[in-house]
């Protein structure tokens, strides 16, 4: 068993490996990416502004190059894939310098490139006896005119595998700092949606079981289905027409999170405000969750109580509650169980389109608005946070289920 | 094994009257349920009228008779439909050539209608029963933006769900985004079967490398974010229908390959795929013969919810404006419209297209759960 738990982790090494670099060759192969919209904007800058940074026809060639090297763009995709994992060293600085003329690379920190026989040397440039830490150097060549320059860099390694997903291009901060000031949205929604459908979905199945091809089965059946087939935010655009705007029953607010005025209230007010803002998104994140859960209860319900072991109590006259609660229940509630390992996604939970009805300011949008900017850090972000987690939900839920059940065996 | 002990375990009164085949025994289940039932009827006699909307909605005329010359304007739409998309494309009439003097854009059916009537001269138009179209805007006369559901035109004409921000019929996007929502789904559901059926096949029969390598794609496929490589692919590619369909298929063949896989996996060990392979059968003949008839209930059933599943990615795509391309009349641009304006009180831009929706989306469902019961040869039985 634990064997198989160890390859079961061993394999989502090329699987993550492979998801991630689809993702990232999709992403950075495709056209209109940062580099294109910021040599357009600057474009559009210079005619603006008239002479002030640019002409109006190409930005030097030295300004594009200089962008392409901020984004990463001088490098092949798989390098460009190798650095952002953190395996290849990145430029973590770098620098135009000319031999023989001191550059400045830092506070106080001047180096300066000295010819020593045909090669060159890099020397600190305020004292040559010390030394010139990580600082590298080296030649290139300007691809149209032949002419040779020279580079003065560092280097570091620092990417996904180090914990290190970059910068925003667009808010110029840490990802993890911006996805950490959109979490507490998405966790409240993630839990609250998640106790709910289970506990809904559980009794509604255990129900349904118990009455099982009665009108009651027939009508909730159908109800979890409909439910199920239709987006949460058209639910969500729906209930947000019918009752929050003053066409017909304005009991709730049009969108948002919380009262602007959130800061000042009390303890009461603010418990009576987050509800008020809640329920309709609540609404619409847990409608879709219920049929399968929901009907995996009923049919497991239902599969053991036709078993023999269950005829046995009932013969043995236990009072039927006890008989489905704790006889029936124990086994049943298995399948439902095997799903738990994913409640790691509730952390994460937020779908840009009820976020974008309810106006609410969550990690859906932050991902959304990413995706379309071509801010490349937070879209890389989300896509490893979404394969890690489908990928660790899976192995837990199987360890979760190896926990409950001890007549599975995993081999 | 399903073949065997199917429904008719209960029914032990027909026992002796008449042998059905186990299709037939099915087709009679589903019929005996008669929401299901009718909900296919009514879906799909819907669907197949709505193939022919361009003679029934539309700002086209169906016939004009103009100095003894007939043309049939609305003809050339009902050609261009199933390639959907391609809506308003069609080469136009132009107003001078049936007498709207000055007109050398499209003509505008409706005033020409008015103006025969006034001339007298013994030419005529038909119109179609709803003669507002899906894309005409703002520019055509008569058309106002935001008007509310059941106003009239100045002209008199019934706009029966108001118009939108452009003052495009929603009655008329509304039917037309039901028949290319449904179309698209349609597509898309058949196309996955196409793939999904045959490699979940291979690789649950055949197994070994095939199997894990298979597997390991399928795993990869699976865990990437779907919602966003369609929009990066989107904003490069101008999403034509057919891109659409190609792009929805590329992501949802998985789940019909891996239920398949599991169906082979599981059958391809029974006693039955043993008695024929040792007798010499050709494994193409058990593949196809033996084995696939008795692994295509689940996805069968599946298929109804798999309908459902592609309305709502269409409508959810449109909806974030990464779907079909404008003008072409979707629910989801349509709600889009109404979210913008949500303050404004124009419900009827979310609600109409939203009704649709769900009323299709109802539809689908019960025929999934008339279809799932006569699949479904399970009995439950228990002591109390």
């Amino acid at each position: 068993m634990v064997e198989y738990f160890i390859r079961r982790i061993l394999l989502t090494i090329p699987t993550f490996i492979g998801s991630t670099f689809v993702v990232f060759l999709v992403v950075q192969l495709a056209p209109g990416g940062p580099l294109e919209q910021q040599i357009q904007a600057l474009k559009r800058g210079g005619e603006t502004a008239g002479a002030g940074l640019v002409g109006e026809q190409a930005l030097p060639k030295d300004a594009i190059e200089e962008l392409k090297r901020f984004y990463g763009f001088d490098k092949p995709i798989w390098q460009r894939y190798l650095i952002w994992l953190g395996v290849l060293k990145r430029e973590s600085k770098s620098y135009r310098i000319m031999p023989g003329k001191p550059r400045l690379v830092g506070e106080n920190e001047r180096l300066v490139l000295v010819s020593v026989g045909n090669t060159f040397e890099l020397r600190n440039a305020n004292d040559p006896s010390r030394q010139v830490g990580d600082w590298k150097w080296r030649q290139e060549q300007d691809e149209e005119t032949g002419q040779v320059r020279y580079r003065v860099y560092r280097e570091e390694r620092s990417g996904i595998l180090t914990g290190d997903f970059g910068r925003s291009y667009r808010f110029r901060k840490p990802v993890m700092e911006l996805i950490a000031e959109r979490l507490p949205v998405s966790i409240q929604f993630g839990i609250i949606s998640f106790v709910l459908s289970y506990a809904i979905s559980i009794y509604l199945g255990v129900q349904k079981a118990l009455r099982h091809n009665t009108p009651f089965d027939f009508a909730t059946s159908s109800a979890v289905f409909i439910t199920y087939s239709i987006p949460g935010w058209a639910i969500g655009a729906v209930l947000l027409v019918l009752l929050a705007t003053d066409r017909f029953l304005p009991i709730f607010p049009l969108g948002g999170f919380e009262n602007p005025l959130y800061a000042e209230m009390n303890l009461l007010e603010k418990i009576w405000d987050r509800a008020y803002h809640f329920v309709l998104p609540t609404i619409a994140y847990t409608a879709g969750s219920f049929a399968v859960l929901t009907m995996l209860m009923k049919n497991s319900l239902l599969d053991t109580l036709s078993s023999d072991y269950i005829r046995t109590a009932f013969a043995k006259g236990i009072r039927e509650q006890r008989v489905i609660w704790l006889h029936a229940m124990r086994n049943s509630i298995i399948p439902i169980a095997a799903n738990i390992g994913y409640v790691i996604g509730v952390f994460f939970a937020g779908s840009y389109l009820i976020e974008r009805v309810f106006d609410i300011q969550g990690i859906g949008q932050l991902s959304f608005e990413a995706l379309v900017a071509r801010d490349y850090p937070i879209v890389f972000a989300f896509t490893v946070i979404s394969v890690v987690v489908t990928l660790v939900g899976s192995i837990l839920s199987d360890l979760a289920l190896a926990v409950i059940d001890p007549r599975i065996r995993f081999k | 094994m399903a073949q065997t002990d199917t429904i008719t375990a209960s029914g032990s009164s027909s026992a002796g009257e008449e042998v059905l085949s186990i299709q037939q025994r099915r087709w009679r289940k589903f019929r005996s349920f008669k929401r299901g039932y009718y909900s296919m009827l009514v879906l799909l006699s819907t669907y197949v009228i709505s193939l022919f909307l361009p003679l029934l909605v539309n700002n086209r005329a169906l016939m004009v008779h103009y100095n003894g010359r007939t043309y049939f304007p609305a003809i050339r739409d009902l050609l261009d439909l199933p390639i959907v998309g391609q809506l308003g494309g069609t080469p136009f009439i132009s107003g001078e050539e049936l007498g709207q003097i000055g007109n050398k854009s499209e003509c505008n059916y409706r005033a020409l209608k008015r103006q025969y009537e006034e001339e007298k001269k013994g030419n005529y138009v038909v119109m179609p029963l709803y003669s507002f179209g899906p894309i005409e805007d703002i520019s055509v006369e008569g058309n106002e933006p935001f008007m509310p559901p059941l106003a009239r035109t100045q002209f008199g004409e019934l706009r029966l769900f108001g118009t939108d921000d452009r003052g495009r019929d929603v009655f008329a996007r509304m039917a037309y985004g039901f028949q290319i929502s449904f179309s698209f789904a349609l597509l898309v559901a058949s196309l996955s079967y196409l793939i999904g059926v045959p490699l979940g096949a291979l690789m649950g029969y055949y197994g070994r490398w095939f199997d894990l390598l298979m597997q390991r794609l399928m795993e990869i496929w699976g865990s990437l974010p779907f919602l966003f490589l369609i929009i990066i692919v989107v904003s490069i590619v101008r999403p034509s229908f057919f891109v659409l369909v190609l792009l929805l298929v590329i992501f949802s063949w998985l789940g019909i390959a891996q239920q398949m896989r599991a169906q082979f996996y599981r059958e391809k060990t029974r006693d039955y795929t043993a008695a024929a392979i040792s007798i010499g059968v050709p494994t193409r003949k058990i593949l196809l013969k033996h084995i696939l008839p008795n692994s295509l209930v689940p996805i069968i059933t599946f298929f109804p919810f798999a309908i459902v599943g592609d309305i709502g990615a269409l409508v959810s795509l449109d909806f974030l404006g990464f779907g079909l391309a404008p003008p072409t009349p979707s629910w989801g641009e349509m709600v889009s419209i109404g979210m913008e304006n949500l303050t404004s009180g124009y419900w009827w831009l979310v609600l109409v297209p939203l009704g649709a929706l769900f009323v299709t989306l109802m539809l689908v469902v019960f025929i999934g759960e008339a279809v799932r019961e006569a699949f479904d040869p399970k009995t439950f039985s228990r002591l109390r």
